[in-house]
């Protein structure tokens, strides 16, 4: 052939190619009730991970036109890649957020509202626990499903404390009495917080009646500077002061997962995650846990963590994705879910027996543990504190002074 | 035109091919999101929605030079590449000098010091983190426990100064071997000749090093400078892993880690992009100045 006709022969080729594949397009738009994969994004520990893919098989049975593939990332780098991802339009159908998330997200115009959209969404939302349900809301909608909840519990070592002579304290007095008194200079502190952010001395703060901003999220000031604030923080720079809470907490120390299970610290406040964890790196230490102690008012609080299903503006696949959604939010699934130390957000299966018993304290905290602000700017008034509780603790300024800052970076945040 | 221009002349459409792909994936992937985010450094930039960003000129590069927190991330930037730059350059060519000797295992020896180049950043920040722990560290138990010079631990990772031991430690232990390495290659294109001439006129090895050696090494010794300074100027990695990117209270940030913290975790793309604009302006002055101060031109 010359070299003429072979340069012919190949574009016809080219040609016939481009036509049989336009050919084809049709074909797959006229199934509409065809199989879709939809993207499920999360940042479960591996205990839940491997729990997930039983309930992702249970999902694809019950409905087997739909798949579901799941990602999973490590925390502190789930933002970053969901954003990138979103910009560039290639993320998720479907995520699982810290409700810490749902309202800068949704202020994003990232999340697909679900109230009047989704279908069973009054009776689905009617069986949750209303102060996890509560972090889905913004401006008037609903972006979001309580998943799972959690809040944070009193931990202690049963070992020192028999050593110490003490009982768990169920008042905030008690609380400092018996920290100060299990604590011998460098070898074993009474209590030991994980830092200065804010989730690590709110359940304290709660408890002692501590408050941010006012109900209607306008200011700071004469709440995270008010009397019953500044008593809480008070009371935490006192213990640091007299060396009964352990330095770590300012940084580069030992955490207090491994200090607690070593007797290192006597007591820490952490999740319902402690006892899987506990279960692989110390599987002979005996986990307790206690409610939060009670403030000058007598009531025990601590505060809400946990996680939101949402779905994302512009996904093609609305409807499978929200039979997922509603299918994670099932007695079904939320029950395998439980298994692996998630706390279910039904309050209808408060006492069921197939949840574990160590939920008890768990479920009792929740009736009166509180919701951080939810605002798109919550991590900026999260540094503004984390930033007031390290001057105070380093002796740079009062209490008073500190917390009188933060109400100002947070009022400036809040216009 | 001569002959082989000419030929040059012929070849040109056929280089031009064999560059385009390079020169295509550059275009795409370098200078096209550096140009875009240019762009973004002058708009409160809104990721998800971008045709929402509002214009703010200049606003976003006054933001930061007027912001405390920024000028403390240059300062703390500017002391680590003044510290690490010279102490990896005086050791690794230290070292290049005695690998350059007729010396037994020398290859053994260029091994184990290459060795800390090679390693992941990310296991070696995690290894000096916990080396330098406030409690239960390496370093705390040699200095109280079998030196005994001090009497209580020190907390390391909670003082904003103290902090920058285990960072500036780490890029230099990491760099040396690189810097001997470089400075090795440099050794050995000095002729033996002229060392030998001058050992036969009387020079003792500190005449001969002070006089032949380090005039003939200057270029080398001025490229290690160059790339260690832009090199340090862009530290991150160790700095985000050890202190978190910036505690305690803000203080221990890079320019690097302040960028990140700003873009990825406060979403603030304008100020972030901003940021590092006025790093690509700043490292380009300085390595103005270097490559000035220190090309003299050296003939064997």
């Amino acid at each position: 052939m010359k070299p003429i006709s072979k340069l012919i022969s190949f574009m016809l080729a080219g040609a016939l190619l481009l036509v049989s594949l336009a050919a084809c397009q049709p074909a797959a738009t006229l199934e509409p009730e065809g199989p879709v994969t939809i993207t499920y994004w999360h940042t479960m520990s591996d205990p839940e991970t491997a729990q997930l893919e039983n309930v992702i098989a249970a999902f694809e049975a019950a409905n087997p036109n739909i798949t579901v593939e799941a990602t999973r990332y490590a925390y502190d780098d789930f933002k970053p890649a969901l954003l990138t991802a979103l910009a560039g339009e290639e993320g998720p159908d479907t995520a699982r957020l810290d409700i810490a998330w749902v309202s800068e997200f949704a202020d994003q115009g990232a999340l697909m509202q679900l109230d009047g959209v989704m279908p069973g969404f009054e009776e689905i939302v009617a069986g949750t626990f209303p102060g996890p349900l509560s972090t889905n809301y913004w401006e008037g909608h609903y972006y979001g499903l309580p998943q799972n909840t959690n809040t944070q519990v009193l931990l202690w070592n049963k070992e020192v404390f028999e050593a110490g002579g003490a009982t768990p304290p169920e008042t905030m007095e008690e609380f400092a009495q018996v920290a100060c008194d299990l604590t011998e200079g460098e070898e074993q502190y009474g209590y030991a917080l994980g830092g200065t952010y804010f989730w690590a001395p709110a359940p304290i703060f709660y408890a002692m009646g501590g408050q941010i901003v006012d109900e209607d999220i306008t200011t700071a000031d004469g709440y995270i500077n008010g009397p019953e604030s500044v008593a809480a923080f008070t009371m935490l720079k006192d213990l640091f002061d007299k060396d009964c809470i352990s330095p770590n907490l300012l940084g580069g120390g030992i955490g207090t997962a491994d200090g607690h299970a070593t007797g290192l610290y006597a007591m820490i406040i952490d999740g319902p995650w402690m006892v899987d964890i506990y279960k692989g790196n110390y599987p002979d230490f005996e986990v307790n846990f206690a409610l939060i102690p009670a403030g000058p008012d007598g009531t025990t609080s601590s505060v809400v963590g946990g996680e939101d299903l949402v779905i994302f503006e512009g996904t093609e696949h609305a409807d499978a994705a929200m039979k997922w959604a509603a299918f994670l939010l099932s007695e079904e699934s939320q029950k395998m879910m439980a298994e692996a130390g998630v706390i279910p957000t039904l309050s209808g299966l408060t006492g069921d027996p197939s949840i574990p018993n160590y939920f008890a304290v768990f479920l009792e905290q929740l009736e009166t543990a509180q919701a951080r602000v939810p605002h798109p700017k919550w991590g900026d008034m999260d540094g503004a504190i984390n930033n007031a509780f390290q001057r105070m603790l380093r002796g740079e300024q009062s209490v008073q002074t500190a917390l009188d800052q933060a109400a100002e970076e947070i009022d400036a945040l809040l216009q | 035109m001569t002959v082989s221009m000419r030929r040059q002349m012929r070849n040109l459409p056929m280089a031009l091919v064999f560059l385009l792909p390079g020169i295509v994936l550059f275009a795409a992937f370098v200078i096209g999101p550096m140009l875009y985010s240019l762009r973004i450094s002058f708009f409160d930039w809104k990721i998800l929605n971008p045709e929402l960003s509002a214009w703010l000129g200049l606003e976003n590069y006054s933001r930061a030079l007027g912001d405390p927190i920024f000028r403390r991330s240059v300062l703390n930037t500017l002391a680590y590449s003044a510290v690490t730059v010279p102490t990896q350059i005086i050791i690794g060519v230290t070292i290049a000098l005695l690998l350059n000797q007729k010396i037994r295992g020398k290859a053994f020896f260029r091994v184990m010091y290459y060795l800390p180049v090679i390693t992941s950043w990310v296991i070696v920040s995690l290894l000096f983190e916990y080396m330098f722990s406030g409690q239960a560290g390496l370093i705390n138990y040699l200095l109280r426990d079998v030196l005994a010079v001090i009497d209580k631990n020190i907390l390391w990772l909670a003082d904003p100064i103290l902090a920058f031991v285990p960072i500036h430690l780490l890029e230099i232990w990491k760099g040396i071997g690189w810097v001997a390495i470089i400075a090795l290659a440099g050794l050995q294109v000095i002729p033996q000749h002229l060392l030998e001439a001058a050992e036969v006129d009387g020079a003792g090895s500190w005449q001969r090093f002070r006089f032949i050696t380090l005039p003939l090494l200057t270029p080398t010794l001025a490229f290690l400078f160059v790339v260690r300074t832009i090199g340090t100027l862009n530290g991150y990695i160790s700095n985000l892993l050890i202190t978190n990117g910036g505690d305690p209270l803000d203080k221990t940030h890079f320019v690097l880690t302040l960028m990140y913290e700003a873009t990825f975790t406060r979403l603030d793309f304008g100020y972030g992009s901003a940021i590092s604009y006025l790093l690509t302006v700043f490292i380009f002055i300085i390595s103005i100045f270097q490559i000035r101060l220190l090309r003299r031109d050296v003939e064997f």
